[in-house]
């Protein structure tokens, strides 16, 4: 297996680097009524060819009021969310104020550009901050797009095509939720490089809910009763090495005279 | 990657059509909405006219990253500027500093810039600063992949002295020409109109705009066709 | 060839009841040509925590010298051993230090490390951790098995299959050993037996399977 032809390519350099898992993502947002974001991914994570993880998190975590949805080089999408959401929390420490979407965006961008593409990550982020719900669009370059709905990923295009379709300003929160779930499922179905579960994360103003997991459309449909071993395995040398008690310590015993 | 015209890794470029155009009393800025990546289009409502200062706006065409970090720049520096000025900047200072900007990092960005604004001292003026970095003064400045299209319409119908109206209508069709030539420009038309009263963004969709050679009619929705009782069929 | 195939490794960690195991085989090659057949890919950190590198040789035991060197540092300061799940951090943190090639005066160019580390500890409540990475540091967080080295892909199948929730130590161990020796025997690049590490929250047993010899 020569370095995997996963669906984004992701090696823009060091093609000797086989294992760069990537993750297929596409996540999504809609405005609701002009006062929340949905966010969207599936839960795939590839290596070339193979599911390296069933049940991975692409939705990471910025500020309270705001996530990022990942997609590209995994390692990549988690540095850079996890660097740009440390920042925020010191901002947030010296400012005393929330952490806004337009912040992050360039904390981002910036972070991406000084890398030339380099660093792979491709993003969705959204949040709702004092100027109200934001959606943006971040790609490995460090070029921004601010739209109304979005998609990222090697299921970008089949959940485009939900949005495209069925799209309307707006939405009411449930509408929002099922139609990105649905935008996810098309990837998910129709899009190899990604599969598995459906996480959601919807934020309105002052409240955020991750669902972990909102749809699991992929269940394993055989009985898992692992085998029997007829021939146990040959072992040559054994041993055995059992471990120091852990030493409680009894409170309220008499102190130790000098 | 057998499939590198839909990849999203590949760099954002904006195949463009950016015009600027000079008239009697301002300048007008127009551009269509496309951001692709290779063959797939990432945003089909983006904004490449980009606000510098109340006065002055740029066109944004090439690498969408490299274009928007220097006008992030520009920006920075103009408002800097304006405080140690104490004044609004001048559309010459906004166009001499894309243009350092380019020039110094020549080798690093891939971007064509129209600069273009009102101001007390020259009036409206219209600045292109394609590739390299150099800066020039236009009565009219057309750019991106779609602007091949558009110097012998630009000859032909550019005048001088041209109203607001009839610049602003020339600006439409032009790019609406180009829109319909090239691949890579299309989605609406966005249009400032910047003069001494300030500056006015208009946005024309694109069931608005004229149809050139074969057009068809532009259709709400493929899915409604579909749905009708009686589907025209999409070859006859 | 993939740099990453040089040697040949497998690797394979599971989880059981209140338990876990991380096994790894024992071969070390040059490409076809097998040089040493009791090899050490599974290292101690400490007595609950244990750390399976596969890949290139040389990385893999730089890695673990100064993971080891940032353990003991860690042991001085704060008097206590590490979570794994700190732990996983710390490796994935070292890797992705070196994601990019850094080129000076265009001689200098340093690349990550050519490992893929599978971690498998056992928590403060005994409560069982497994986790791997790729050779950048993306962490791949697992409730059942986790698998790398070149024999991952047969290792892959073999415990999609037999691995079943809450083992016993001893089913782990004859699941894990039974996994590990099915599917290096499909890899030309790793084998000659198996070295398995079964952890209790009371002792830790360790076994040299017997394995074939080509």
């Amino acid at each position: 297996m020569e370095n995997g032809s996963c669906n984004e390519t992701f090696n823009v350099f060091l093609a000797l680097h086989r294992p760069l898992s990537i993750h297929s993502n596409r996540s999504t947002c809609l405005f609701l009524n002009m006062d929340g974001v949905i966010l969207g991914a599936d839960t795939r994570a590839t290596e070339g060819p193979i599911v390296a993880d069933k049940n991975c998190e692409k939705i990471h975590y910025m500020a309270p009021n705001i996530y990022c949805c990942g997609a590209g080089t995994a390692a990549d999408t988690e540095a850079v969310t996890d660097m740009v959401s440390s920042q925020l929390k010191l901002h947030r420490y010296h400012t005393g104020r929330e952490s806004r979407v337009v912040t992050s965006l360039t904390l981002l961008k910036s972070h991406l550009f000084s890398y030339q593409g380099h660093v792979s990550a491709a993003l969705v982020l959204g949040g709702v901050d004092v100027t109200g719900p934001h959606l943006h669009t971040i790609y490995p370059h460090g070029s921004t797009d601010t739209l109304p709905y979005a998609t990222m990923g090697s299921g970008s295009l089949a959940a485009m095509a939900m949005f495209e379709s069925k799209y309307r300003e707006g939405m009411s929160k449930d509408e929002g939720i099922k139609l990105v779930a649905e935008a996810i499922l098309s990837g998910v179905f129709n899009d190899l490089g990604s599969g598995s579960n459906v996480d959601i994360c919807v934020i309105t103003k002052g409240n955020t809910e991750y669902l972990r997991n909102h749809l699991s459309p992929n269940p394993r449909t055989y009985p898992q009763k692992g085998y029997s071993f007829s021939k146990k395995t040959e072992v040559l040398l054994t041993k055995i090495t059992p471990l120091r008690e852990i030493v409680q310590v009894i409170e309220g015993g008499e102190a130790m005279e000098e | 990657m057998e499939n590198a015209s839909v990849d999203v890794n590949q760099p954002h470029s904006m195949g463009t059509t950016i015009i600027g155009v000079t008239y009697n009393g301002g300048v007008v800025l127009a551009a269509d909405s496309r951001t692709s990546t290779g063959m797939y289009v990432a945003n089909r409502a983006s904004d490449k006219i980009t606000q510098l200062t109340d006065n002055v706006y740029v066109c944004r065409s090439g690498s969408a990253a490299d274009s928007q970090i220097v006008s992030d720049y520009v920006r920075y520096f103009l408002h800097q500027h304006t405080i140690q000025l104490g004044q609004p900047a001048t559309v010459k200072v906004a166009a001499n500093l894309a243009r350092l900007l380019s020039y110094n990092n020549k080798d690093r960005l891939q971007t064509g810039l129209i600069v273009g604004g009102w101001d007390k001292y020259e009036g409206g003026k219209i600045y292109g600063i394609p590739l390299g970095g150099t800066v020039l003064e236009q009565p009219f400045a057309i750019g991106g992949s779609g602007s091949t299209y558009l110097y012998g319409f630009f000859d032909q119908a550019w005048k001088e002295g041209m109203t607001q109206e009839e610049a602003e209508k020339l600006v439409v069709t032009a790019v609406s020409l180009a829109i319909a030539r090239d691949g890579a420009s299309g989605g609406v038309v966005r249009t400032v109109t910047i003069n001494k009263d300030g500056a006015t963004r208009k946005f024309y969709p694109c069931d608005s705009l004229q149809l050139w050679h074969e057009e068809l009619e532009p259709v709400n929705s493929l899915l409604d066709v579909m749905s009708a009782s009686s589907p025209v069929p999409m070859v006859s | 060839m993939s740099i990453f195939e040089y040697n040949g490794s497998a690797l394979v960690a599971m989880v059981g009841k209140n338990c876990f195991a991380i096994a790894s085989d024992r071969r070390f090659g040059v490409q076809l040509q097998t040089i040493a057949t009791d090899f050490q890919r599974i290292y101690k950190i400490h007595e609950k925590l244990f750390i399976g590198l596969s890949g290139l040789a040389t990385d893999t035991q730089t890695l673990h010298q100064r993971l080891m060197f940032r353990h003991k540092l860690y042991e001085l300061r704060e008097d206590r051993d590490m979570k794994p799940e700190t732990f996983a951090s710390l490796v994935s943190a070292m890797l992705y230090e070196k994601r990019l090639v850094t080129s000076i005066c265009s001689l200098t160019v340093f690349g990550p490390y050519l490992c893929q580390p599978v971690i498998a500890g056992l928590g403060d409540d005994d409560k069982p951790f497994i986790c791997t990475m790729d050779s950048i540091g993306a962490k791949e967080l697992a409730k059942d098995f986790v698998v790398s080295g070149t024999a991952s892909e047969s290792l892959y199948g073999a415990c999609e299959a037999m691995y079943k929730p809450d083992m016993g130590p001893e089913e782990l161990f004859e699941t894990i050993s039974q996994a590990l020796l099915s599917s290096v025997d499909r890899d030309c690049l790793s084998g000659w037996g198996g070295h398995v590490y079964v952890v209790t929250p009371t002792e830790v047993t360790e076994r040299i399977l017997k394995g074939r010899m080509d």
